[in-house]
């Protein structure tokens, strides 16, 4: 086991260079010009010859990607064009609501898709089974600005339940950060006001974000499950008498969770990565909505580091999912 | 089973919602110490996007100018709705003979948020120090040959060549006296760059107490300021979807909401507790046409004339912005002096546009139309100009790309005909001719139709030398004349400026010259 995540770690090394590569090459090949952006339209050639040395745009584009490289390899991810901060320190300030709202819909999506899955196969084609896949098609297909929208209409516009948009209300402060996570920072300093202002907050967003991997997971649960159950096994094990929610659990679930790992694992992947649409409605301050303007204003730096960060975590979770996978079968581990 | 679930989700919703219940009494009891309230001294405007840099010596961005323009005061002021300006920190100024030596005369008793007064040596200071920058303010101060401090209250500007549009240019943001002591926080020779990209140093009646990349910019009173203005706090929230940020508007969790799109403004119009402010503004939508690096057919002043009577000018101003726009009368906007009502405007007039075009011996002609996804009515009136040529004849290939793209195909000519939108820095017809036709401005630089007239070239330079406004504007309208006749850009329409706000403020005075920007001192509910 230690051998493997050794190897996996070095393997990132790779995979990260690879991804620093491509991304450079891509967000200088394109055409357009930050040095442009930053001094304003109408600004003269002289300027901009100034503006672009400053930034160091005036050297070949290898030469450009070894100053990234070895800022890189020192810890700096260069400074962002925009907003004239570090990169590092944008990210810094933006990555912990992102991973906040994702690992939330995250464990909604488990908890519900989970065993919905699981009734769906166990009540095959009754009616329980028809409104579970109505419900998942539903997640897969409702674009999230719409249900998001929507959610923002019942539940802030009309009935006042839930707050619409940012993460506390707005004049409430969280005093001391730790994780950069609220609910768990505030947990950690016991303050329950900041606490509850900021599940309060979380809790449309992370449904809505939650609502396609849910779906998701639940169509890959319920296939899974019925593939699993209709073996030769589980016939022997009900045969011999097995309550039937153990048989479900222990037999059928645990073999049918093997297929549904890979999907769990690349779907909180795409819940870092892709969760720009719902930062953009319910106005949470992540990295979604941070990479969007960066890339309006070709901020490579930003850009780059944004990358870099999901490429990092999809690595993780890869590697988190194999690791599972020999937890969960045993023949994996030899 | 599904039961059983269905249970659970609901016994969660009534679990959470007592905690709910439980969080609201305990908001009340320690209310006094963080809760905010939308109160009568707090002001609260939902924005549409995160700003960049704040340092008035380096950002070109008006979004940031809503934070730098009360934060910082300058030499002149704009004078409430107009276009004219009024004394600010200088207290009354004079110019020489030749207009190369401007004297101004400050007033006393201006202090910075830290206490320090605002002198000759903080105007010297912030005219040097956007020069050493060489940011993109610094293009529009090139002008200064130097600065010079006569006494603590008298600061003397002599400039490289007559330049009199440049008493409107000390009213812009970028005019923004700072304090010299910010020089304490340069990091490596940056001018205090970096912290000024994320604080404020001025002698406005506000200051940047926080910004929560993000989530909100907040604005608290300069402890210094000699009039109390209303409001205390003021936040600046991101609402980066309008949907949500006119949701808010109308619940009265926010007082003005931003960026609301026209048909969004016709749901809210007619609401008791909103008012839509309604304005015409100077930002103007147009059409480059290409005339010497496109198609060579846009050559011929009688081809782009004929374009120019394709437009369906109604349809763009009636339906594409729903009657909030006016159609354009030559390049000068109404509002700014030098707008000449006298002009010739082109109609949609296709039988008109159909016998130009027989004229000039231009048959099949096929253009490229430029525009990109940065205003979402370009689309729509790219296809509705599209429609229109292919009436006359004219075959039109769309080609939407990136922004940054489409500003570098544009610099480049490398276009026939292509959207576009225009605001003037300073309140002065030069905005509008001397960038729109100067054959020296090819490209970005504001000559996107990349014409060349030798005519206008030596009115709009004339006029850019001399002193006398009436003279001026004499000679800015000559040139008009010629520039509507030759037709280089499609004239579209004047955008109505629109905000919808609470009914509860008052006080607020719209000037073109500030769009997006608040006279928050004076602003109260």
């Amino acid at each position: 086991m230690k051998r493997i995540i050794v190897k996996r770690l070095s393997l990132l090394v790779l995979v990260l260079f690879g991804v620093t590569l491509i991304t450079f090459v891509m967000s200088h090949v394109i055409p357009g010009d930050p040095a442009r952006m930053m001094v304003g339209q109408r600004a003269s050639e002289e300027t901009l010859q100034k503006v672009r040395e400053d930034l160091g745009l005036d050297q070949p584009v290898w030469a450009q990607y070894l100053l990234y490289i070895r800022g890189l390899l020192s810890g700096d991810l260069g400074t962002s064009i925009r907003t004239q901060q570090p990169v590092i320190s944008d990210l810094a300030a933006f990555f912990p609501a992102t991973l906040e709202l994702a690992l939330y819909a995250f464990i909604i999506a488990l908890l519900i898709g989970i065993p919905l899955g699981v009734i769906s196969a166990v009540k095959q084609n009754t009616i329980l089974d028809h409104i579970g896949r109505v419900f998942s098609i539903g997640g897969v297909s409702i674009p999230v600005f719409w249900s998001g929208i929507v959610a923002i209409i019942i539940f802030y516009a009309q009935l006042g339940w839930l707050p619409a948009s940012g993460r506390l209300s707005i004049g409430l402060e969280i005093n001391r950060t730790i994780t950069g996570l609220y609910t768990i920072d505030s947990l950690l300093t016991g303050n329950w006001k900041i606490f509850k202002d900021s599940l309060w907050h979380l809790i449309l967003p992370a449904i809505t974000l939650s609502y396609v991997q849910l779906a998701t997971i639940t169509r890959q649960v319920r296939a899974s499950m019925l593939e699993v159950l209709n073996q030769e096994y589980i016939r022997t094990a009900r045969a011999n008498g097995i309550e039937e929610w153990y048989l479900i659990i222990f037999y059928g679930l645990r073999n049918a969770l093997k297929p549904t790992v890979t999907v769990v694992g690349l779907s909180f992947g795409s819940l870092l990565g892709g969760a720009v649409v719902t930062e953009t409605i319910f106005a949470w301050p992540g990295m979604g909505k941070y990479v969007v303007d960066s890339i309006a204003f070709l901020d490579f730096p930003s850009i780059m580091g944004f990358t870099l960060i999901i490429a990092i975590g999809y690595v993780i979770i890869n590697l988190i999912v194999d690791l599972l996978y020999m937890v969960l079968d045993p023949q994996v581990r030899e | 089973m599904y039961k059983k679930f269905i249970f659970l989700i609901f016994s969660m919703f009534l679990v959470l919602s007592l905690v709910a219940c439980g969080n609201n009494n305990s908001a009340t009891e320690k209310a006094g110490e963080m809760q905010l309230k939308n109160d009568s001294e707090t002001l609260i405007v939902a924005i549409s996007a995160d700003m960049g840099t704040l340092d008035p010596g380096v950002s070109m961005d008006n979004l940031a100018w809503k934070i730098t323009y009360p934060t910082y005061e300058r030499l002149v002021e704009y004078d409430g709705s107009s276009t004219k300006v009024i004394p600010g920190l200088a207290k009354e100024w004079e110019v020489s003979e030749d207009g190369l030596t401007w004297t101004f005369y400050l007033e006393e008793g201006h202090k910075f948020a830290d206490g320090s007064e605002v002198n000759a040596d903080a105007v010297k200071f912030t005219f040097d120090r956007i020069s050493a920058l060489e940011k993109g303010p610094s293009e529009t101060y090139g002008v200064i040959e130097e600065v010079k401090v006569i006494d603590p209250y008298t600061v003397k500007f002599t400039l490289k060549n007559p330049f009199p549009p440049f008493i409107s240019t000390l009213a812009a943001n970028y005019g923004g006296i700072v304090n010299p002591k910010v020089m304490e926080k340069e990091e490596n020779g940056d001018k205090a760059q970096n912290y000024l990209s994320s604080h404020t140093a001025g002698s406005g009646p506000y200051q940047l107490a926080e910004w929560k990349k993000g989530q909100y910019i907040k604005l608290t009173v300069n402890p210094h300021v000699t009039v109390q203005p209303s409001f205390k706090n003021i936040y600046f929230k991101l609402v980066a979807d309008v949907s949500g940020a006119r949701l808010q508007l109308e619940k009265g969790e926010i007082d003005i909401a931003e960026g609301i799109p026209v048909d969004q403004i016709v749901e809210l119009k007619g609401k008791e507790n909103i008012t839509i402010i309604q304005e015409p503004s100077l930002f103007v939508d147009y059409i480059y046409v290409n005339s010497t690096k496109g198609n060579a057919a846009l050559k011929n002043p009688k081809v782009r004339q004929a374009l120019s009577y394709a437009v369906d000018y109604s349809a763009m101003t009636d339906q594409v912005m729903q009657g909030f726009a006016t159609q354009m009368k030559g390049p000068v906007p109404k509002g700014l002096w030098g707008h000449d009502e006298s002009l010739h405007q082109y109609n949609y007039d296709p039988a008109k546009a159909k016998s130009l075009l027989q004229e000039a011996g231009v048959n099949n002609l096929e253009l490229t139309l430029l525009y990109a996804d940065r205003f979402p009515n370009w689309e729509q009136e790219a296809i509705i100009a599209q429609a229109n040529l292919a009436e006359v004849g004219v075959d039109v290939k769309l080609n939407k790309v990136a922004y940054a793209t489409m500003r570098e195909m544009l610099d480049k000519g490398e276009f026939d005909l292509a959207m576009g939108v225009w605001s003037p820095d300073f309140g002065d017809p030069y905005m509008f001719m001397n960038y729109w036709f100067d054959s020296e401005n090819h490209g970005l630089a504001g000559n996107r139709a990349f014409y060349v007239n030798s005519e206008v070239d030596r009115l709009i330079r004339q006029a850019a030398s001399i002193n006398d406004q009436a003279e001026r504007e004499k000679l800015y309208k000559e040139a008009q004349k010629i520039v509507v006749e030759e037709a280089p850009y499609i004239y579209l329409y004047q955008k109505d400026f629109i905000l919808p706000m609470s009914s509860k403020i008052k006080g607020f005075v719209y000037n073109p010259m500030l769009e997006g920007i608040y006279n928050l001192a004076e602003m109260s509910k």
